[in-house]
């Protein structure tokens, strides 16, 4: 099969090592992380690069992405078939299941996680704008405590950076997923230095390529991934399958 | 007035120091803790938001007179303790097992209670039994469940199904709200109400209060 792969950064990575080892002819398109920050505004972002993949008659688009924060609801192709592994969000991508995720998630409250992709490609203090003109509900607040300062004075600025801050306070440790992937040993350093700056508690655990590897290789059983008709849309049903195509 | 106006004024700037001194000088002055809710503090808010409907006022504008309220709130409500005022209706408010987020929580807290509400606020990560405790000691009118991620949506079910499991479902008014939510879910859950935005969940708080 000719595969389109639209990926998120994160996976960068994992899919650079997955690549050579799928039967298919895959072309990789990576889009910059962080695109969840914009809410249900991320999905034009994604869209985009789809209508531009659906003109070329790929036997089908393979999405590197999950629900994503709902920013994944309502992507759909004309065209072609879309294939999306069943997951909330990389996380559950990074840990092979969104069932192994889940259950670690429920046993682990108040964790805060990194991947090889989460350190090596997230850059500090990046902003995106979103697609609408609506500023409403920006709850992604990345402005620094000068920043604020300045906006509000010292008193005001001082209380809207700790508010906006106030979740991470609220983190008691630090995970990685480890994928295995090539010189993995300096970030894994890194992320446990990130926890011992914080104050958290830092375990490292082994993740799994087996969903991201099933993805380039076209093993989709239906379990584990939604296969959209071309015309249909990703529709969240936040059940056992995270979504459906209507 | 001038404290009424002071204090009004100071909300909506987001001036908690002014905000606590008119609140001071109206008390001073003979208002009574009632004079200064209804004719500032709920004027106040309710103009708080129609700016953030008509996207003068974001978040931050939120926040801010949210704070200017509480520290107004801070001297009202020993008094009102004091000479037996009944608060407003009694709200609960938390956001659901697992998750952390709470900044649009906190607003819409601190908005029902610039409205003249009593709120309960019981935080974060907050379990289906410490929902169903909370509702069976405080007996509130209205239990308010906020979630931001795909994956801890679920426990708002859980919390209804709770609810339900102790015979407390139908003495309480539900409604869900965080970025993720829809009033889709919010029907498919059981739960009577969604709000998009803080200033939405308040006046849904209102309609569902005075309702039967």
């Amino acid at each position: 099969m000719l595969l389109k792969a639209i990926i998120c950064e994160v996976l960068t990575r994992e899919i650079e090592s997955l690549i050579p080892g799928s039967p298919h002819e895959v072309d990789v398109e990576i889009l910059t992380m962080g695109l969840h920050d914009l809410g249900v505004s991320m999905r034009p972002h994604v869209q985009q690069r789809i209508d531009s993949a659906d003109e070329f008659g790929y036997d089908a688009i393979v999405l590197g992405y999950a629900l994503c924060g709902k920013g994944c609801e309502g992507l759909r192709a004309a065209k072609t078939r879309l294939v999306i592994p069943r997951a909330h969000d990389c996380l559950g991508l990074l840990m092979g299941s969104r069932h192994r995720f889940l259950e670690y998630f429920e046993n682990h409250p108040g964790v805060y996680y990194r991947s090889p992709g989460w350190i090596q490609f997230q850059k500090p203090g990046q902003r995106l704008e979103q697609a609408t003109l609506s500023k409403r509900n920006i709850i992604g607040e990345r402005r620094s405590l000068d920043e604020l300062i300045e906006q509000y004075g010292e008193d005001n600025g001082s209380f809207l950076f700790e508010q906006f801050t106030s979740y991470r306070r609220k983190y008691s440790g630090l995970t990685y997923i480890s994928t295995g992937v090539a010189e993995e040993e300096p970030l894994v350093r890194q992320a446990r230095t990130e926890a011992e700056q914080e104050g958290w508690a830092f375990e490292a655990v082994g993740g799994s390529l087996d969903l991201l590897r099933r993805l380039l290789n076209g093993e989709w059983d239906t379990n584990d991934f939604l296969i959209v008709p071309p015309g249909a849309a990703v529709s969240a049903t936040l059940g056992d399958g995270i979504f459906e195509a209507i | 007035m001038s404290s009424i106006k002071d204090l009004y004024d100071a909300i909506l700037v987001g001036d908690a120091k002014k905000a606590h001194s008119a609140t001071k000088a109206g008390i001073d002055a003979g208002l009574s803790p009632m004079d200064l809710i209804q004719q500032s503090m709920v004027p106040a808010m309710d103009e708080v938001g129609r700016l953030f409907e008509a996207e003068d006022y974001f978040v931050p504008e939120l926040l801010l007179a949210g704070r200017a309220m509480k520290s107004a709130m801070e001297l009202l409500r020993p008094l009102l303790i004091a000479s037996g005022q009944k608060l407003g209706t009694r709200v609960i408010i938390g956001t659901v097992k697992g998750d952390l987020h709470d900044i649009g929580k906190n607003i819409v807290a601190s908005m029902l209670e610039g409205s003249g509400f009593e709120v309960i606020d019981l935080g974060a990560d907050v379990a289906p039994e410490e929902f169903v405790t909370a509702v069976q000691e405080c007996e509130p009118r209205v239990v308010c469940m906020s979630a931001l991620l795909t994956v801890t949506m679920p426990a708002m079910r859980t919390t209804i199904e709770a609810l339900e499991s102790a015979g407390l479902r139908d003495r309480v008014k539900i409604l869900v709200g965080g970025a993720p939510v829809t009033s889709q879910y919010a029907a498919e859950i059981g739960a009577d109400g969604y709000s998009e935005n803080a200033s939405g969940a308040v006046t849904l708080v209102k309609e569902v209060s005075s309702a039967a």
